[in-house]
């Protein structure tokens, strides 16, 4: 191999993975906009879907699990909902705005990052003021179709219900109490329980325990 | 393999059963056996591949004059990856429900060995409507093995077929773990060596 050869042969490889990478680079651009606020919508749709009797979800903080950005919100109803008017400023029309007065909470939402087999999954959890899971939803994850994705079957999803943070732990077979295991599936069930949820749970506690008064 | 002499036909039918990608080259295994406990996932992933696999061999042919023969492995790469990323991402964005139920497929199609295979052996030295054909008839020989596959798992798993119930009783649960997918693959791809034996004379199973 000559020298001319090796730069031949370089100048052929940088400029194929230049173009490459520009068209990937392009549609990354056009699309990662459209995704980032689809995937705002689902995750709003997907916080009044845990927590469905509340009128109103409150950010309340961020913490970072797997030094990922996540936030824990309060569920609250309102005492009164107070109707005004208020003047949309782009169309000049007049539309009603809700105010909610005296909220009272009734519980917490939390989301987190488990993980996986081969993701992180991305998890909501709802706790009354008690801190016992009312209900948990995976939002997304990427771990292996057939075996791992059971984790958004419903069979698995709604043990949950009712189950403090001390009993968020997977066991391999049948049990009264805690979490059972997917079969074939150890690592993302787990993954979801405790590395998800009950870390969630623990840092809400953690992180409210100053609030919540018995 | 020989450039020129095949009618198109042919060489879809090549891809379909001769060279089968799981059952005569064994290739792509891993896929094959993580995928197939359901007829749903089995089938939603053979489609994401017919569809990678045509498209990586259009683009490999386009560009066989202008890759060095020395760097083709990384551009092959590339290729696949560029092909792969930009579906999830098009996928993501404008098609969000189907998304949701086959973005999995579509991310594990990167490691598949059976679209490099083919870009290496046929598509790198053929022209571009022949490796269409190719790669059309080795993406349509995947579905039909994950077809096959994923039947006899999901019956004989679970008792279902696409998640609908069909058989009540006691399923052997151990046709949808694993070690069932190494069974069942291996029992069909020994049945299909015995057919090929017994009817063809072992010159492959579709007789070419």
């Amino acid at each position: 191999m000559t020298s001319m050869d090796m730069v031949k042969i370089t100048f052929n490889l940088v400029v194929i993975y230049v173009i490459g990478g520009l068209i990937m680079a392009f549609v990354y651009a056009k699309t990662s906009p459209i995704m980032f606020i689809k995937a705002k919508e689902e995750k709003e749709a997907a916080l009044k879907l845990m927590m469905p009797e509340a009128d109103k979800i409150a950010v309340l903080g961020d913490w970072e699990p797997h030094e990922k950005h996540a936030e824990y919100y309060a569920a609250r109803t309102c005492g009164e909902i107070k109707i005004t008017q208020v003047k949309d400023e782009k169309t000049g029309e007049m539309k009603d705005e809700e105010e909610c007065l005296n909220p009272s909470d009734i519980g917490y939402i939390v989301e987190g990052f488990g993980k996986g087999y081969s993701s992180y999954i991305h998890v909501l959890a709802s706790v009354d003021k008690n801190f016992i899971v009312q209900k948990i939803s995976v939002l997304g994850h990427g771990e292996t179709p057939g075996l791992g994705d059971e984790i958004e079957k419903d069979y698995f999803l709604s043990q949950f219900k009712g189950r403090s943070a001390e009993n968020l732990v997977v066991i391999k077979g049948e049990t009264p109490d805690k979490i059972q295991a997917i079969t074939g599936a150890t690592i993302s069930s787990r993954a979801v329980t405790e590395d998800g949820v009950k870390n969630g749970v623990h840092m809400l506690k953690k992180e409210l325990s100053g609030e919540v008064q018995g | 393999m020989s450039v020129g002499q095949k009618s198109n036909w042919e060489l879809i039918k090549n891809g379909m059963f001769g060279e089968n990608t799981i059952f005569r080259m064994a290739i792509s295994l891993c896929p094959s056996i993580a995928v197939t406990n359901g007829m749903k996932n089995g089938v939603s992933l053979g489609v994401a591949v017919v569809f990678v696999q045509t498209m990586v061999n259009v683009t490999v042919s386009l560009l066989r004059k202008f890759i060095h023969p020395k760097i083709r492995i990384p551009i092959f790469m590339l290729i696949i990856a560029g092909y792969v990323t930009i579906i999830d991402l098009l996928m993501a964005t404008y098609a969000r429900p189907i998304y949701k139920e086959i973005g999995l497929y579509i991310q594990i199609i990167v490691a598949f060995a059976s679209i490099f295979a083919r870009a290496e052996v046929f598509a790198s030295k053929n022209k571009v409507w022949s490796s269409v054909c190719d790669g059309f008839g080795m993406g349509v020989g995947f579905l039909l093995a994950m077809l096959v596959i994923s039947f006899f798992r999901e019956l004989l798993g679970k008792g279902e077929l696409f998640g609908y119930s069909l058989i009540a009783g006691n399923p052997l649960l151990i046709m949808i773990l694993p070690a069932g997918g190494f069974l069942a693959v291996g029992l069909l791809m020994g049945f299909f060596n015995w057919i090929d034996m017994r009817f063809f004379g072992g010159k492959g199973a579709s007789g070419v």
